[in-house]
């Protein structure tokens, strides 16, 4: 149980900066009041959080809180009580398991960005770069990407193609689901359970993650593509992100192009398979209009898609040709 | 001026890389006029760099905002808006919300006790809607709680019954459209003709220009505090930028003299036009009055973002004609606004667009039309530069068009046809100004290009789609464009455009009063420079600005810094004749033979020597004066008329890098050229430079906001994209030109304004000259860049 880690934040908003949930303004007001939970519960392990859920079961989890707390300023989510899983250590870094590396859900795209982490899962850390701003970056954590699972999210498309999998813990123990199948809501997180760890397979081999954006500085994804290699399988893998509510797998062009590939010699390509490649993606992801059920002509694309079709396209031949480079 | 203040704006000059020329000049003036003060002392005085005297409160965050004032017992207004951009308003259910817990207050337009219109020209905006809802996020009702989430609760608990009707959203359908309000859909009409309609030209390109809603994006929203009087008046704390306007706004709403209402002045946390939004203000004014209590209000970004007035949306159709030698011959434009449902500024927008529609350029015979209607869009009016910046876009994609025909060099066509000081405007107007356009356009274009990152290791590289993106060098193109722009100063056709100032002198301080809003274009600063240049006093505060001081007029068209810096001038001159004259009359010799600096009197023969203290005697001197421009005429039936005080120019030369596959563009360089008159603080010239290329590059490749059948779509920061410091190009302003205009006092132009005008033009010449594309809408859309699209 935990011991000791009930805060009471007052309720007035004169105070309410006393959990370190909310600050106060410069000169000791805040302009958005007591939207601080009633309750603040920082637990110091993953059991612990299971158990301040399980004993309120109306309290949110917040880890980096760049999301929710944004929704709790605006005034969109009130919770009732917050359990803080910044205090967890054993979920902030990694561990290496059978070929796999277990991944704390609350590691930071910040630490994930580091050269360390790069070298082992590239795309991944490709991804948690170009997530924001650093101060997004150093707030926000991977668990919470997954469970905002906005089609924007850039860790997303890089898990899908990495076909990770999800340590859910909950009060009835441990289970682990592929991460398809969260994103998808073909499974769900029950209530009182928590992503615990994301295990991603150890691929030894180049990862590409791209994405397009409509400023150079930090912004959401127009389209985002990952591409992985994964040379013990022959497989390539491919996610496409933001263009979905999900990430896309285009899994016909994934086996035509590794059929292409000599994984035993030089595995390079033609460019020309390449582009192949990515219009073969691009219109997977983004298919032409079906004909009418009574066999109508079907309409075509309007120029803004056509042009995202084009945008993915070019992004998945040029991550397939960094990826083989 | 003193000789270190002089070496202190040579090096400043020096950096924002000044035409050399003017250098010599300051530094002999400096040796001429004073002896070479202490080596510590501060730059002080016009020309040089005086730094803001709120820049450390700032840059620390102790600065206080509206957003931060307090007052005991206050209670939290919120604002209940429209969801819908159209409807009828059957019923207004305010019951449940009132009955509230905590609520002390609600008000609708049955509870406006003044007029129930107001409006800066028209009197046509509601203070909460009444019977119709014109655009998406207007006020119906306003909420007064003792806590901002019970005000917040309470408004979402007023029941509204709608109506819902078809919503106008296209401008060219406002014609025919149903009147949104009683007095029709059109706000202007300017048939602008000049010379001979029948003359055409050897050569005619044609090209139909949009140019999106740019939102102005202050970084802090509106925010407001109303404290009621015992007199029964009510003052407002805000950060207006017009508050004698917002005061006489607001006193016709609440039914109330001017003199009891009062518009006391916070720090401004970032204007570009009219900051504050009427639907703030007048519903705190009216709860702060109904409750008796103060009442706070800080908008959201949502509210900030369907409110405040935009930047007008413009479809522009153009048809240029020129001769062979690519001399234009005529123009022809047909100029649409949209100024969502209310007036506003939209005629003066109009009156500018119209104006500038030829660009500077010499056009002998033109013929503009143009219109200005309502729409149930969102609300447009006054943002920096409105009018000019969406013609400039226009102007230079046709003289660009002209150039390809005519097979010229861009800058080489544009050099043909530079208007000149003498030259008519389409108006009819002699541009008696100076308007050195061609030294300004040499300028930019024989500014050396930057180099190509070639040799540079490839990590170094910073390509479109920014770093470690998705940017590919084979793919990336590089493109060069130019930009000539022009914007008026001041306000224009018969506006009184007069300021008011007075300035004190107690002891060694200086105190300026003057309701010249310091909203960041530096007037307080330079309010404190001409004090310290003319009454030789280091130590010049600035009062807080209100208004029961004399009306200064609008933060606007560079206002601030010619009438209100004149007026300025004049007090401090009174004053310095006051201090001097017995003095001067004691020794038998005219006050103009007496220098002041450092706070020492001195005559030209040094034969007397006291200091401005001994002078005082102890005693208080004040002056107030008045500047007021020479007067302007209205735009006759034919759009003909000396209708502007002031011209200011401004060339650009853009250098950007586009990822044609992805259509994603990266603005490499920005260099500019201006047309200043007189630099008079050259690091304060050098920011607002840079600030108005920067937002003008917004305008051009991403500020969009967009809606959908009359709907915001996404009212925040993350859907709004604005440039990052990645997104910010390097900055080369390459030459100031010092020609002084002599009805300007000190012969200052305005500089804000004409940057953010010309950016966008240059942006998209570049863009087009590196894809092939025609570009002819602003923000330009990635799918419009791709080459071969």
């Amino acid at each position: 149980m935990c011991q000791s880690c009930h805060v009471r934040a007052d309720s007035t908003y004169r105070t309410a900066g006393t959990a370190g949930i909310t600050g106060e303004g410069a000169a000791g007001l805040t302009m958005h009041a007591p939207q601080a939970a009633h309750t603040v519960t920082l637990p110091g392990s993953l059991d612990e959080a299971v158990a301040a859920l399980a004993a309120m079961p109306a309290a949110v989890p917040v880890a980096g809180g760049t999301d929710l707390m944004a929704a709790v300023n605006s005034g969109l989510l009130r919770p009732a009580a917050l359990v803080g899983l910044g205090r967890i250590s054993e979920i902030r870094g990694w561990q290496y398991q059978d070929g796999h590396a277990l991944l704390g859900a609350g590691l930071t795209h910040a630490r994930m960005g580091r050269p360390d982490f790069a070298a082992l899962i590239p795309a991944l850390a490709a991804a948690a770069r170009a997530a924001g701003p650093p101060q997004i970056r150093n707030a926000g954590t991977l668990g919470g990407n997954i469970v905002t699972a906005a089609p924007t999210g850039d860790a997303l498309p890089v898990l899908a193609a990495l076909e990770a999998s999800l340590v859910i813990v909950g009060p009835g123990g441990r289970r682990e689901i592929p991460v398809g199948r969260l994103l998808a809501g073909v499974e769900m997180l029950a209530p009182g359970e928590l992503i615990g760890y994301v295990r991603v397979p150890l691929l030894y081999a180049p990862q590409v993650f791209l994405k397009a954006t409509s400023r150079t500085g930090p912004s959401r994804a127009v389209a985002s593509v990952a591409v992985v290699l994964d040379p013990a399988r022959r497989m390539v893998r491919c996610a496409v992100g933001a263009v979905a509510p999900m990430p896309l797998r285009p899994y016909e062009a994934e086996h035509w192009v590794a059929s292409l590939i000599d994984w035993d010699g030089e595995r390079t390509l033609a460019p020309e398979a390449c582009a192949a490649f990515g219009d073969y993606v691009a219109a997977a992801c983004i298919p032409d209009p079906a004909p009418g059920p009574d066999g109508t002509e079907p309409g075509t694309l309007p120029p803004a898609v056509l042009h995202l079709r084009r945008t993915v396209a070019t992004l998945a031949r040029r991550a397939l040709g960094r990826a083989l480079a | 001026m003193t000789g270190m203040g002089g070496n202190a704006g040579t090096g400043g000059l020096g950096g924002v890389g000044v035409d050399a020329s003017s250098v010599p000049n300051l530094a002999s003036l400096a040796t001429a006029t004073a002896p070479p003060p202490p080596a510590e002392a501060p730059p002080h005085g016009l020309g040089v760099s005086l730094p803001p005297a709120d820049a450390a409160a700032k840059t620390q965050g102790t600065f206080p905002y509206a957003a931060d004032l307090w007052a005991e017992g206050l209670l939290w207004a919120a604002v209940l808006r429209s969801p819908h951009p159209h409807a009828r308003i059957l019923s207004i259910d305010t019951r449940t919300a009132a009955a509230m817990p905590g609520v002390h207050a609600v008000v609708t337009h049955a509870d406006v006790p003044g007029d129930a219109a107001h409006g800066r020209k028209v009197a046509d905006r509601p203070v909460f809607a009444s019977e119709l809802v014109r655009h998406h996020g207007e006020p119906i009702a306003a909420v007064a709680a003792d806590h901002p989430d019970t005000a917040r609760l309470a408004a979402a608990a007023i029941v509204v019954e709608y109506e819902l009707l078809e919503p106008v959203t296209d401008p060219e359908l406002a014609f025919s459209a149903e009147p949104l309000h009683p007095d029709g859909n059109l706000i202007r009409h300017i048939p602008l003709s000049f010379g001979d309609p029948e003359v055409t030209g050897e050569v005619v390109v044609e090209g139909l220009y949009r140019i999106g809603r740019q939102d102005p994006a202050p970084i802090g929203a509106e925010a407001g505090l109303a404290v009621p009087r015992p007199d029964g008046g009510v003052e407002i704390y805000t950060a207006s930028t017009d508050p004698h306007n917002d005061r006489d706004l607001a006193a016709a709403c609440f039914g109330l003299e001017p003199e009891r209402v009062k518009i006391v002045v916070t720090g401004v946390p970032g204007a570009m036009g009219d900051r504050e939004d009427s639907g703030v203000q007048l519903p705190l004014g009216l709860l702060a009055l109904r409750t008796g209590h103060p009442v706070k209000l800080a908008a959201t970004r949502e509210e900030s973002f369907l409110s405040h007035a935009h930047r007008h949306p413009t479809l522009l159709r153009y048809r240029h004609h020129a001769d062979a030698e690519g001399k234009l011959v005529k123009v022809e434009a047909q100029i649409l606004m949209d100024a969502g449902a209310y007036a506003d500024s939209s005629s003066d927008a109009l009156a500018a667009a119209v104006a500038f529609a030829c660009g500077p350029y010499v056009v002998p015979h033109a013929f503009v039309e143009g219109w200005a209607v309502r729409t149930n869009n969102p609300p447009s009016g006054h943002v920096r530069g409105e009018g000019a910046m969406q013609v400039c876009a226009a102007y230079e994609g046709q003289m660009d068009k002209l150039a390809a025909k005519l097979g010229l060099d861009p800058a080489e066509l544009r050099m043909r046809n530079v208007l000149a000081t003498g030259d008519l405007l389409p108006t009819g107007q002699t541009v008696t100004c100076p308007a050195p356009v061609a030294e300004l356009l040499a300028a930019v274009r024989d500014f050396p290009l930057p180099a190509l990152p070639k040799d540079d290791p490839e990590e170094h590289w910073l390509l479109p789609g920014g770093p470690d993106g998705a940017g590919d060098p084979s793919a990336v193109r590089r493109g060069v464009g130019y930009g000539l722009g022009m914007v008026h100063m001041l306000g224009a056709e018969g506006a009184d455009e007069v300021s008011t100032a007075t300035v004190k002198v107690s002891g060694s301080v200086a105190t300026v009063i003057c309701a010249a809003v310091e909203t960041g274009q530096g007037f307080a600063t330079l309010a404190r420079q001409i004090v310290q240049e003319i009454l030789g006093i280091e130590d010049v505060h600035i009062a807080p600005v209100d208004t029961d001081q004399p009306p200064c007029g609008p933060a606007a068209h560079g206002r601030h810094t010619w009438v209100s810096g004149g007026a300025v001038e004049r007090a401090a001159r009174m004053v310095r004749t006051q201090l001097l004259q017995p003095l001067a009359h004691q020794f038998g010799m005219s006050h103009e033979l007496l220098t002041i600096a450092d706070g020492k009197i001195t005559s030209y023969d040094g034969v007397l020597s006291t200091t401005v203290a001994e002078a005082l005697d102890g005693k208080e001197l004040w002056a107030t004066a008045q500047c007021r421009p020479h007067p302007t005429e209205p735009l006759d039936e034919t759009g003909q008329g000396d209708a502007f005080v002031g011209l200011a120019f401004c060339a650009v030369r853009a250098v950007v890098d586009v990822d044609v596959e992805l259509g994603s563009v990266r603005v490499v360089e920005l260099a500019a050229a201006q047309d200043v008159g007189r630099v008079l603080n050259p690091a304060q010239a050098e920011t607002r430079i840079e600030a108005g290329l920067t937002q003008g590059l917004g305008a051009a490749l991403t500020e969009n906001l967009r809606t959908s059948a009359g709907l915001v779509r996404r009212p925040d920061l993350t859907g709004y994209a604005l440039p990052t410091a990645l997104d910010a190009p390097d900055i080369h302003i390459v030459k100031l030109v010092e020609e002084r205009d002599v009805v300007a006092p000190f012969g200052a132009k305005a500089i804000s304004a004409a940057p953010v005008v010309t950016a966008p033009a240059a942006v998209a010449a570049a863009v087009r000259a590196a894809t092939g594309r025609p570009i002819n809408r602003l923000p330009i859309r990635p799918q419009t860049a791709v080459a071969g699209g």
